[in-house]
């Protein structure tokens, strides 16, 4: 941990850490001036998982920042929630425009952490691909966003992290319309080999099928599908798989792509939890997908079809995504300062940090607490 | 007597009794003689004169402004009836409305408030010139005027444009609101007779059952209130949402209509990678590395391929891993900026020698 507090964005340590008495004041007093560079203004909502609050910095009060005061979790007694241990190791070793950036992080007197993030005021893309009343976009603006996300996941892969949630509002909007990847609550670096990671994880809507058949080895393709039907979603303007269960999110996925098979993906059935509903569907050709996405143009069908591709070690990585023709067809990409954007306000951003990571929160899931699998980890 | 003769005086100066405006200084024809007299102006010279002596004068073509030692040509074209009263007034709208035209940058245009006060303030400065300014500091502010027009035409009419555009849009938007209002006050009314059907309905049908059923009269009352009342209900909020959803809509549109065109940026070619570049430079990433050690994986133990579990993103970390911070000399950096905080490289390189450290406590999930 001592290590960590030389990092880029000075990080302060909690003063449990060490046993050294001298390096405990030291730390402490770290922690005290980093606590003291900001003034945490008004609560902006209160979560399961944390608490907003609008914060500035002490030396210029016009830039605002977002303190996510994480609560102490009664699951997790002895030391910190994995959440916030997640979202904060990743978040301090990611700099990128597409990335929500963590200016810094102090413990306050009763312990609880408290993250300093930046300020994103224009709420996220799920309030846009709602809107669909008042907000109206297009091609252009959809590879807009695509662009943004995906320059933000292939960044967190070439740094061997896994996100691990990623979905519409998950992604936030900054006042000059740039995307940003937050929430790295569910993120975890890449595992070597033989070491199982769980499978429980992605917000079922955006799981991929090797997830919901039990994987427990699997790589940055996982992120690549939630892209996918990220893209989707921003075509048809609702969920493309919206499960209530996992059960039933497999059969959606299995109508909406094709039943996975030995087939398409050899060795699929020894997956642990492989079932698939009888009949097979055979998996979606072309003329499918233009159809359906039409919108998006037949380069940018193809892209989506290879993001939506079941077998995982088929499926496009995020370099190559990149290296898509679809970023150079016409529509070019809408300017950042010409995208749609919704006067959201403080509320959505507050909605969106307190949120729990990997849940989908709608009336039907709202009371299920949710399941995260730690004990399988070895 | 005297604040009587005073007020007389007012009348009389308002009415304009002022001889300039029944005669004309040029024929001297009076508006005694010719009910009709009319006097036009030309913003040339702003000296005013009727309307038959233009056309006297002017009919044939350019000439002198008859008026002794004014000398300036003016065109029968260019002569209208002044606007205001006073012709000094006159003119300073004329020359704002030229100025405004050349001068029509927007507050979206400049990075601060500050700024585009201090834009106008020069506008201003300007005007006073044109307008009060005599001899060589009017023909600087002139020539001021005229070498902006050049130099910034296609700013200026590109703002003319928008500035069109949103005449339009808000047109558009008040007709919306017309039309909108209109439909509500339509749909009050068909709202108010049909309720009045149905309390009449009710009426009708509470008298039938009286008369025919053996029921207990106060409650057939009862119940026919009741239907009344229920029916009331969802009519009445099945008319007022429409109404909130026309109010957004109309909000959005307004935000859209606004939305401003910025100066022209260079049109870059669109970059996937955002500059973004992460090849290693001080090794060559291979396809496929032999080792006993991922024998295993390979055999898809475990489900590891089947599950995608990706060797080259592995090759990748390891090799990373193994080179990071690698030829990096903090020492060095250290002797030559002793004062500053290290560097934003040491300070990767720390990070990322942190991550190597996080990897080992990396178990716990």
């Amino acid at each position: 941990m001592k290590l960590l507090s030389s990092n880029q964005p000075s990080m302060a340590t909690t003063p449990a850490d060490s046993p050294d008495r001298s390096i405990d004041d030291f730390a402490e007093q770290m922690n005290e001036a980093e606590k003291n560079k900001y003034t945490k203004g008004r609560k902006l909502g209160e979560g399961t998982y944390a608490n907003v609050y609008l914060g500035t910095l002490k030396s210029d009060p016009t830039k605002l920042v977002a303190i996510k005061k994480i609560k102490i979790q009664t699951d997790y007694k002895e030391g910190m929630a994995p959440d916030a241990i997640r979202e904060l190791k990743h978040l301090q070793e990611l700099s990128h425009p597409n990335i929500i950036s963590l200016l810094s992080v102090f413990s306050s007197k009763d312990q609880n952490l408290n993250l300093v993030l930046e300020f994103l005021p224009l709420g996220d893309l799920e309030m846009l691909i709602k809107d669909t009343k008042n907000i109206r976009y297009g091609a252009g603006d959809i590879k807009a966003w695509m662009g943004m996300l995906s320059r933000g996941i292939y960044f967190c892969h070439a740094n061997f992290v896994l996100h691990r949630d990623i979905k519409p509002n998950n992604l936030l909007i900054a006042d000059d319309g740039e995307v940003k990847l937050a929430d790295f609550g569910l993120a975890r670096s890449f595992a070597d080999p033989y070491r199982p990671m769980t499978s429980n994880v992605i917000t079922r809507w955006y799981r991929p099928p090797e997830l919901l058949f039990g994987t427990q080895h699997y790589s940055g393709a996982v992120d690549i599908w939630s892209v996918g039907l990220v893209f989707a979603e921003l075509v048809l303007r609702m969920p493309y798989i919206a499960g209530d269960t996992e059960v039933h999110q497999v059969n959606l996925l299995t109508q909406a792509v094709g039943t996975p098979t030995e087939e398409n993906w050899p060795g699929v059935s020894k997956l642990p939890a492989y079932t698939v509903p009888l009949p097979h569907t055979p998996v979606r050709e072309k003329d499918y997908y233009n159809q359906m996405f039409g919108t998006a143009g037949i380069v940018g069908v193809d892209l989506l079809m290879q993001m939506l591709v079941l077998d995982p070690s088929k499926r496009i990585t995020a370099k190559e995504v990149l290296n898509h023709d679809w970023w150079y067809t016409d529509p070019k990409p809408t300017r950042n300062k010409n995208l749609p954007r919704k006067g959201g306000g403080e509320e959505a951003v507050v909605a969106d940090l307190k949120r729990r990571p990997g849940v989908v929160e709608d009336e039907r899931t709202a009371k299920i607490a949710r399941k995260l699998d730690f004990g399988n980890m070895a | 007597m005297n604040s009587l003769a005073m007020s007389r005086l007012n009348i009389n100066s308002k009415h304009g009794e002022d001889p300039s405006n029944d005669i004309c200084p040029v024929c001297k024809s009076n508006r005694y003689l010719n009910p009709s007299l009319q006097f036009l102006i030309n913003p040339e010279c702003y000296h005013k004169m009727c309307s038959t002596c233009v056309d006297r004068i002017f009919t044939s073509g350019p000439a002198a402004c008859p008026v002794p030692h004014c000398g300036k040509t003016l065109r029968k074209k260019g002569f209208h009836k002044a606007f205001f009263e006073s012709l000094s007034i006159e003119r300073e709208v004329d020359i704002r409305r030229k100025v405004a035209s050349v001068f029509n940058r927007r507050q979206e245009e400049f990075e601060s408030l500050r700024l585009f006060n201090d834009y106008l303030e020069d506008v201003e400065n300007l005007v006073f010139d044109l307008v009060e300014g005599r001899g060589k500091v009017r023909q600087a502010a002139e020539k001021k005027l005229e070498q902006y027009r050049l130099g910034n035409m296609k700013e200026i009419e590109e703002n003319e444009r928008t500035e069109k555009e949103e005449a339009e849009m808000e047109k558009l938007r008040e007709t919306n609101q017309k039309e909108a209002a209109r439909r509500r006050r339509l749909a009050n009314q068909q709202e108010e007779l049909e309720e009045k059907a149905v309390v009449a309905k009710a009426a009708r049908d509470t008298l039938e059952q009286l008369a025919n059923d053996e029921g207990h009269a106060e409650e057939i009352t009862k119940r026919a209130e009741r239907i009344i009342l229920k029916g009331a209900g969802p009519r009445r909020r099945q008319f007022e949402k429409p109404v909130e959803a026309n109010g957004s809509a109309d909000g959005s549109l307004t935000i859209r209509g606004l939305k401003k065109k910025e100066a022209p940026t260079k049109d870059m070619p669109y970059d996937p990678f955002g500059g973004l570049n992460v090849a290693p430079t001080k090794y060559v990433l291979q396809k496929d590395y032999e080792s006993q050690w991922l024998a295993g994986v390979k055999k898809n133990e475990n489900n590891h391929l089947t599950g995608g579990y990706s060797l080259p993103e592995y090759y990748g970390r390891a090799m990373f891993e193994a080179f990071s911070g690698l030829s990096v000399f903090i020492e060095d950096e250290k002797e030559a900026d002793p004062k500053q905080s290290p560097s934003a490289a040491v300070a990767t390189e720390a990070a990322v020698l942190a991550v190597g450290v996080m990897m080992e406590i990396d178990d716990v999930f």
